[in-house]
């Protein structure tokens, strides 16, 4: 890699361990370089029979009748389950974070009388192919009474709206929060100046390569059901099964080996992992199901679509006085089983030292896909709307809009600073990052040559975005004020093998997120064994600890703690059986070094980790006091959240005729604290981050409004980036420790996501200022930007006229 | 619960070939085979569900994402765009062909040294990409090679890393030219 990478803090004597702060390569490589990964789809038991589901076409529709006797009647087909079925077989499918205050809308794994989405499971079917499975689902006749759609929440909320869920609501308005300090309103009416828009988000979707699977085996008598899924949560996909099927959680296990990219998608039970196993319990065969594409865009939770109104009021030096946002979420249908995206509200004021405000979250029912959780889970989408407005405040206050970001910016001798709705954050240096961003991308000198016109006519801009992230979950206290089903924690199991290595058990799949790497080297960290001799297994619930899951930027935060306790016991538990071998007194004055525990001051007075652990397990040799075995298992929950910080910069050229632009540079300044693998972490800002500007400037989910159908629904006609679509990216990086985490780690996963649209549209508006153009939804696209500078001329012209 | 009766065949036809088959004879990585096959079964399912070669991803089978793609005769194509008869008689490659047991390939060891994956469903995309390439023998600039590795999808890299490992592997000594 050849970016910077600015390491200006002091690591502490823990660092000084081989471990942490290495690029070390990664455990998980060499088995997906060979093709041999074992991704859902790859298990493939003997006499595994598949499924397919058919599903609603239309928005919203009646089931009157489903006829299933001609699709019974194919060669091969084996089992077809219905709405009434399931309704008799299953509890509804839980929510694992329900928006608060929120009534539960009970939902099946197929639809009952009604469906609310183009996509819901109506009908599954099992046989001998997925061929024959689809044709049989072709055969079943389903006779549907198409129902109002609402396409949109304007719609949705409209007087007279038909009403989605009526025995829950009364309207489509899901619930609606209000958070903040109740003076803002006092403080907007005193600010000199106060800026205001509606900034619209568009809906997107997380879109992993790998599409949702799973495959269920029941043995009967046992009474054990092993579900192989793709998913990021393998503890909380087991509650819910249980749940759903009305099992004991002990007669389930869920394993989630390797998963080809999550994003916050792969969070929950879905429709069709409860219906894959009551198949395989009714059939006594491994069922499998694979999410083609086309049921992908459609029956996978979508992400981000949200309407913010966004205020500030400030003095006319340039201090912002109070923030407020109201924001109104599309949650489509029904619930996403994770819930929706709830984040804007936490982080609603980004960076900004601001003691007054307030963040109203409304969510609303349409008839689209449930969406959930995706990459910055509702941070991204607020800082679209701030951080535009910021620029729109500086033009306002004829105002460098650096100085004035810097200006309002909680700076490092402010922390802890709480936030208007009681968020803390933990420490930082926000300026700095912003002052890096703004030298790396050129704006002194941008300001002085001005924005053009250049060669061929094109203006040019450039445009920030500072953010904060909050990355892993205030506490569990946190969680239950708002009826979460997880906790804050997480967990691992570490085991000493007679190999002399260590074996750690962990129930966070691996998603791409490099989370084996980062666990063998913080356990070669802190126990100093080598780092080859960690195995880390992931992802099995039939292993590993109870624990929460790989999403929220959260791994490392709580796991990096968890590891910590349970190697250090680890140690001292082998420290003292080398000590009682050795003849050595004081177990203090041996230590582990690679492959032997040894003394510090004489290392020829040593003795082979394998000899010790095979001690430790055989119960033969061991100290007075301690038992057999090594083996610990440690929980960790962090006291707070880190925030993750930073500044993303974007510089573009632009033809003021067509509205045609290029992102020439993306500067993007990073801290996400103490950096464990700093070549894995920029992996992670980099991916994010093009992802971010995938959702700026391609990605949308389309609806139409006539049909309210999904009118792009396939790879054909969903622009996610290819290789051909990045625009050149510098990463810079400061590493501010966090002080409420182990090791002072952020979460890394997610902050690439959130700053790319705003710093575009920035950059667009800073180039096109002379012609007033203020852009105010996503995607960017040359057509809206086309439509902006047509406006902005006809508004001039009538004020000339 | 009574399970449903299955049907007479089942277990006398495993491949559940409750649908119209043909025979085809086909070299996979360097081995001869031949087998009976749904004639509707792509050629990435023929890999991956008939040879047991799960290496080789399905991802959108529309030919947009790559993740299937193979090499047939040279090429490197999208295997879920082909049907498992029309490889009757061709020479395919798969990603399980590059490494010899647990050493990596040059190419391979490149992907890891760029941090050219993360989740890894892409990458034998990318890696069957990147070997056709070499096979054709051409030197590339980096946007030359980010136009030929567009038809595979990454969601989680940015790129930038596969493009530097596939560039170090056009331009390196550790890319043969071979005819095998």
């Amino acid at each position: 890699m050849t970016d910077v990478l600015v390491r200006d803090e002091q690591p502490s004597a823990l660092h000084a361990r081989r471990g942490l702060g290495a690029d070390a390569p990664r455990k998980e490589d060499a088995r997906l370089l060979c093709g041999a990964g074992r991704f859902t789809d790859d298990v493939e038991p003997a006499h595994s029979v598949e499924m397919a589901i058919g599903r609603c076409p239309y928005p919203h529709a009646r089931i009157r009748r489903i006829e299933v006797a001609a699709a019974l009647g194919l060669d091969g087909v084996l089992e077809i389950l219905v709405g009434s079925d399931i309704a008799i077989r299953t509890e509804p499918i839980g929510i694992l974070r329900p928006v608060p205050h929120a009534p539960p809308i009970p939902h099946f794994a197929l639809a009952q009388q009604t469906a609310t989405y183009e996509g819901q499971p109506v009908v599954s079917v099992v046989a001998t192919s997925r061929h024959v499975a689809e044709d049989a689902v072709e055969l079943i006749d389903i006779d549907y009474e198409p129902l109002p759609h609402l396409a949109d929440v304007i719609s949705a909320m409209q007087p007279g709206a038909p009403v989605l869920h009526p025995d829950v609501l009364e309207s489509n308005l899901l619930v609606s929060n209000i958070e903040g300090t109740s003076e803002a309103e006092a403080t907007f009416s005193k600010s000199d100046v106060v800026v205001e828009g509606r900034f619209v988000i568009s809906r997107v979707t997380g879109l992993p390569m790998e599409t949702r699977a799973v495959l269920a085996e029941w043995q009967p008598g046992a009474r054990e059901l092993t579900v192989h899924v793709s998913t990021q949560v393998p503890h909380l996909v087991r509650k819910q099964l249980a749940e759903s099927l009305r099992l004991d959680e002990g007669a389930v296990r869920v394993i989630a080996a390797d998963v080809g990219g999550g994003f916050g998608l792969k969070l929950g039970v879905y429709p069709e992992d409860v219906l894959a196993s009551l198949h395989a319990m009714s059939l006594r065969l491994p069922v499998k199901w694979v999410e083609d594409r086309n049921e992908h865009f459609r029956a996978s939770t979508h992400g981000r679509e949200s309407i913010h109104d966004y205020r500030i009021g400030a003095r006319s030096d340039g201090r912002i006085l109070a923030m407020s946002d109201v924001y109104t979420n599309d949650l489509g249908g029904l619930n996403s089983p994770f819930g929706s995206s709830q984040l804007s509200s936490v982080v609603f004021t980004g960076p900004y030292k601001v003691d007054c405000g307030f963040v109203e979250r409304r969510v609303v029912l349409t008839t689209k896909t449930p969406i959930g959780a995706y990459r910055g889970y509702g941070q991204p989408e607020v800082n679209f709307a701030y951080e535009r407005l910021i620029d729109r405040l500086a033009r306002r206050l004829r105002m460098d809009p650096v100085e004035l970001r810097a200006l309002n910016m909680v700076q490092p001798d402010e922390f802890p600073w709480v936030n208007p709705v009681g968020a803390v954050y933990d420490s930082g240096d926000y300026e700095r990052c912003l002052r890096m961003a703004a030298s790396a991308v050129g704006w002194d000198a941008h300001r002085e040559a001005g924005h053009g016109p250049f060669a061929g006519g094109r203006y040019r801009g450039i445009g920030f975005s500072s953010y904060v992230e909050r990355t892993g979950y205030a506490s569990a206290k946190f969680l239950a004020k708002r009826n979460s089903q997880f906790g804050a924690h997480e967990s691992v199991t570490v085991r000493a093998n007679r190999s002399g290595g260590i074996d750690v058990y962990t129930a966070v799949s691996s998603v791409g997120q490099g989370s084996e790497t980062v666990f063998a080297q913080l356990c070669s960290e802190v126990f100093g064994l080598d780092y080859d001799a960690v195995t880390v297994h992931a992802g099995d619930t039939g292993s590993a600890p109870l624990n929460t899951g790989a999403f929220a930027s959260r791994t490392v935060i709580a796991a990096a703690g968890a590891l910590l306790d349970a190697c250090t016991r680890l140690r001292e538990k082998t420290v003292r059986i080398a000590a009682w071998t050795l003849g050595v007194r004081d177990p203090g004055e041996l230590e582990v070094a690679g492959n032997v525990v040894r003394h510090r001051a004489d290392p020829s007075v040593a003795t082979p980790l394998a000899a010790v652990f095979g001690q430790a397990i055989l119960g033969q040799g061991l100290p007075p006091g301690d038992g057999p075995g090594l083996d610990e298992t440690a929980y960790f929950e962090p006291s707070h959240a880190a925030y993750s910080f930073g500044t993303a910069a974007a510089v573009v050229s632009v033809d003021a005729e067509t509205g045609e632009f290029t992102v020439e540079k993306v500067v993007m300044v990073h801290d996400c604290g103490t950096p464990v693998n700093p070549t894995l972490i920029e992996g992670q800002v980099r991916g994010g981050l093009v992802q971010g500007l995938g959702s700026a400037l391609g990605e949308e989910l389309r609806y139409d409004s006539e049909t309210g159908q999904l009118v792009n629904g396939t790879m054909m006609d969903y622009f996610a980036p290819s290789a051909c679509d990045v625009p050149p990216i510098e990463l810079l990086h400061t590493a501010v420790p966090s002080p409420v985490t182990s090791f002072g780690v952020r979460g890394a996963g997610e902050v690439g996501a959130i700053p790319g649209a705003a710093a575009v549209a920035n950059a667009l508006c800073d180039a096109l200022e002379g012609c007033g153009v203020e852009l105010d939804q996503l995607p960017l696209t040359p057509e809206l930007i086309w439509t902006a500078l047509r406006s902005a001329r006809d508004r001039k012209q009538s004020v000339r006229d | 619960m009574n399970a449903p009766e299955l049907p007479q065949d089942f277990f006398t036809d495993p491949l559940g070939l409750a649908e119209p088959a043909v025979v085809i004879t086909v070299e996979v990585n360097g081995t001869r085979v031949t087998q009976q096959v749904p004639a509707r079964l792509h050629a990435a399912d023929f890999l991956r569900r008939q040879l047991g070669l799960t290496g080789t991803h399905v991802g959108c089978e529309q030919g947009v994402c790559g993740m299937c793609t193979i090499i047939v005769d040279g090429q490197a194509i999208k295997s879920c765009l082909m049907f498992a008869p029309q490889l009757d008689g061709r020479s395919v490659q798969t990603v399980e062909s590059l490494a010899h047991g647990d050493s990596l390939s040059p190419l391979q060891e490149l992907f890891a040294g760029e941090h050219a994956l993360q989740c890894g469903f892409c990458t034998p995309g990318f890696l069957m990409t990147a070997t056709a390439l070499a096979g054709a023998g051409r030197q590339l600039s980096r946007d030359e090679i980010r136009a030929e590795i567009a038809g595979v999808l990454c969601r989680c890299t940015g790129y930038e890393s596969i493009v530097t490992a596939v560039e170090r592997y056009l331009g390196s000594a550790a890319n043969p030219v071979s005819d095998d």
